[in-house]
C-alpha cells in the first residue's frame, strides 16, 4: 500500500488533503458557533460557476473562483445585515440560484469536461503542482488571519453586537470572517467538490461541539476529525475509485453520528425557576 | 460646575410613521446614578442603544464625551460598558466565566495582541467584585440566570468603562438576587464613580437606589429625583388611571403586562 506514496500525485493529494483538512476544520468551528452555514452553500456554488466560466472563457480556474467566491460572501453579508438573510426563502434561492448560474456556464460549452466535473464532486487524486501551491499559499492567508484576530473573531461569533458595543470593529471583522470563509471554500474545491464542500464545513465542527466545552478545544478535535475523514477519504477514493468529496463527507458524517452517540455532554439539568413578575 | 458627560438633543429615534423616542431632551451629569422607568415598548432600550450610537437619531443629536453618538469611535465604546437585555446570548457557547469576562478587555488590548497578566488580573477583579470568583473556570451555560448576569456585568466591568448602561439587569431572576445585584451596582457607582444608566420596569425596586428617575414612554415626562417624579400627576400621564403611589411613595402600577 505504501508503495503508491511515491507517486507524485499521491504526495500532493496527501497533502492537500491536510491542507484542506485544518482549514475546514478550523473555520468550521466559526461557521457553527456563529451560524453561518447557508453562507458556505451558496458560496460554494458561486465559486463553482466562477471555476465553470474560467473553463468557458479560458482563464484561470481558481483566480475565477475567487473572485465569484469573494463577490458573493460579500452580497450575502450585506444581506445579512440588513436582515433580510433570516428567511430560509432568501437562502433558498440564493442557494439554487447560484447553482442554477454555474449550470448555464455548463451549457454554454457544448463539450463534457471532466476537470470541470472534477470541481463539482471533488477529484483530489488530481492536484497537480500548481494547484498546490495555490492550496497552501490561500490556506496560509486564513490560517494567519484566523491567529491574528483570533480573539476578536471569538468575541464575534458569542455576540457581534456586543463586540461592536464594547469597542471592537466587529463589522469589519464579519467581513474579514465571511471572506476567509469564501478563501477556504475555494481552497476546498478541488478536494470536495462545490456541492460537498459545505458539509466539510460544518461537519468536524458539528462533531467537535459534541464532544468539548471550550473553544480551543472544540479546534482541536475539529482539526483532528477534519484531517482524519480528509485524508482516510483521499485513501478510499483511491482504492475503491470513487469522487474523493463522497469519500470524505461519507466518513466524516460516520464520526459525527459516533461522536452524538457517545457525547459526554448530557441534556442540562432544568435551571433554577425564573422569578415570576409582579 | 461640571459638564454633561451625556446629551439629549432634541433626539429623535425610530422610522417615520413608527417614532421610538420622540424629541428627547436630557442631560446627565458625570457620576450620576439614573434610573430610566416605563411601561413596555417606551423606548427605554432603543435610548441605551441610541447612547451606543447603535441607532442613529432621525433627528435632532446625542451625544457622549462630547461626541456624537452615531460616530463614536471604537475608543469612545471602550469607555462605555453595556449589559443588554437578558437571553440574548446562546449560553451554551463554549466559553468558560473567566474567557466571557475577559472579552470585555479586548478592546483596551487592542487588535493583533495578546492578552497581558494585567488584564488577567482585571478579569480576577472584576469576578470578586460580582462575587463569581469561584466559577471563573466553569463553562457559562453551567450558570444560573442570576449568575450569568453577574457575570456579564463583570464583562463590562472589565472594560473599566466610566459610564455603565444596564438593560433591565434585574429581570428574570429571583428576588433576592435582584437586590444582590442592585447593591453591587450602587457600590460599583460609589466605589468607581461610573456614570450609570439603568432600565428597568421595576420602579419600587430601584427608588433607593438612584440620584434620579427618567420616565419615558417615547417622550421623556419627568427627570428629576424620585421623589417628584413618583407623584400622581406625573405617573398618570404615562400609566393612565392604572397607578397608585402610597403614603409611603409605594408605587402600584395596575393591569401590567410584562412582555
Amino acid at each position: 500500500m505504501l508503495e503508491i506514496m511515491a507517486y507524485g500525485f499521491m504526495q500532493r493529494a496527501l497533502l492537500a488533503s491536510v491542507l484542506i483538512g485544518i482549514l475546514c476544520s478550523v473555520i468550521g468551528v466559526f461557521v457553527v458557533l456563529k451560524g453561518l452555514s447557508f453562507i458556505g452553500a451558496g458560496t460554494a456554488h458561486a465559486a463553482f460557476a466562477g471555476v465553470a466560466l474560467a473553463f468557458l472563457l479560458d482563464l484561470n480556474p481558481m483566480g475565477m473562483a475567487v473572485l465569484f467566491g469573494l463577490m458573493t460572501v460579500w452580497i450575502t453579508g450585506l444581506l445579512v445585515e440588513k436582515g433580510r438573510m433570516k428567511l430560509d426563502v432568501s437562502i433558498g434561492i440564493f442557494y439554487t440560484s447560484t447553482m442554477a448560474l454555474a449550470i448555464l456556464f455548463i451549457g454554454f460549452m457544448k463539450v463534457y469536461n471532466a476537470e470541470l466535473y472534477g470541481y463539482l464532486f471533488g477529484s483530489i487524486l488530481s492536484v497537480t503542482p500548481s494547484d498546490l501551491t495555490v492550496i497552501a499559499g490561500l490556506g496560509l492567508v486564513v490560517l494567519v488571519a484566523l491567529f491574528l484576530f483570533y480573539k476578536e473573531l471569538q468575541f464575534i461569533a458569542f455576540d457581534q453586537e456586543m463586540a461592536e458595543a464594547s469597542g471592537i470593529p466587529a463589522r469589519t471583522l464579519f467581513f474579514l470572517l465571511i471572506s476567509l470563509i469564501a478563501l477556504t471554500i475555494v481552497v476546498s474545491l478541488k478536494a470536495v467538490g462545490a456541492v460537498l464542500v459545505y458539509a466539510m464545513l460544518l461537519i468536524p465542527a458539528a462533531t467537535a461541539y459534541q464532544l468539548t466545552r471550550s473553544m480551543k478545544g472544540m479546534m482541536i478535535v475539529s482539526i483532528l476529525f477534519g484531517v482524519l475523514s480528509s485524508v482516510a477519504g483521499m485513501f478510499l477514493s483511491f482504492v475503491m475509485d470513487i469522487p474523493s468529496g463522497a469519500a470524505i463527507v461519507l466518513l466524516a458524517t460516520a464520526l459525527f453520528f459516533l461522536s452524538v452517540l457517545f457525547s459526554p455532554k448530557r441534556r442540562k439539568p432544568l435551571r433554577p425557576a425564573k422569578a415570576q413578575e409582579p | 460646575m461640571s459638564k454633561p458627560i451625556i446629551q439629549f438633543s432634541k433626539a429623535s429615534f425610530g422610522f417615520p410613521g413608527r417614532i421610538a423616542l420622540d424629541e428627547i431632551t436630557l442631560e446627565i451629569m458625570e457620576g450620576e446614578f439614573v434610573g430610566i422607568i416605563g411601561p413596555n415598548g417606551s423606548g427605554k432600550t432603543t435610548l441605551l442603544r441610541a447612547l451606543l450610537g447603535l441607532i442613529p437619531p432621525i433627528s435632532g443629536q446625542v451625544h457622549i464625551f462630547d461626541c456624537a453618538c452615531e460616530k463614536l469611535r471604537c475608543h469612545h465604546r471602550a469607555r462605555i460598558g453595556y449589559l443588554p437585555q437578558k437571553d440574548r446570548v446562546d449560553p451554551d457557547f463554549p466559553v468558560t466565566v473567566f474567557e466571557a469576562v475577559l472579552m470585555g478587555r479586548f478592546s483596551s488590548i487592542g487588535l493583533l495582541r495578546r492578552p497581558s497578566r494585567a488584564d488577567d488580573e482585571i478579569v480576577r477583579h472584576a469576578l470578586e467584585e460580582v462575587g463569581m470568583a469561584e466559577h471563573a473556570e466553569t463553562p457559562l451555560g453551567h450558570l444560573s440566570g442570576g449568575q450569568q448576569q453577574r457575570v456579564f456585568i463583570a464583562r463590562a466591568l472589565a472594560q473599566q468603562p466610566q459610564v455603565l448602561l444596564l438593560d433591565e439587569p434585574t429581570t428574570g431572576v429571583d428576588m433576592p438576587t435582584q437586590q444582590t445585584i442592585l447593591e453591587l451596582i450602587k457600590k460599583l457607582h460609589e466605589t468607581l464613580r461610573l456614570t450609570i444608566l439603568l432600565v428597568t420596569h421595576d420602579i419600587n425596586m430601584i427608588v433607593p437606589f438612584v440620584n434620579r428617575l427618567a420616565l419615558l414612554k417615547t417622550k421623556l415626562y419627568a427627570a428629576a429625583p424620585p421623589k417628584e417624579v413618583l407623584t400622581k400627576e406625573i405617573l398618570s400621564q404615562v400609566y393612565g388611571k392604572q397607578i397608585m403611589v402610597t403614603e409611603k411613595g409605594f408605587v402600584i402600577v395596575g393591569d401590567y403586562h410584562h412582555a
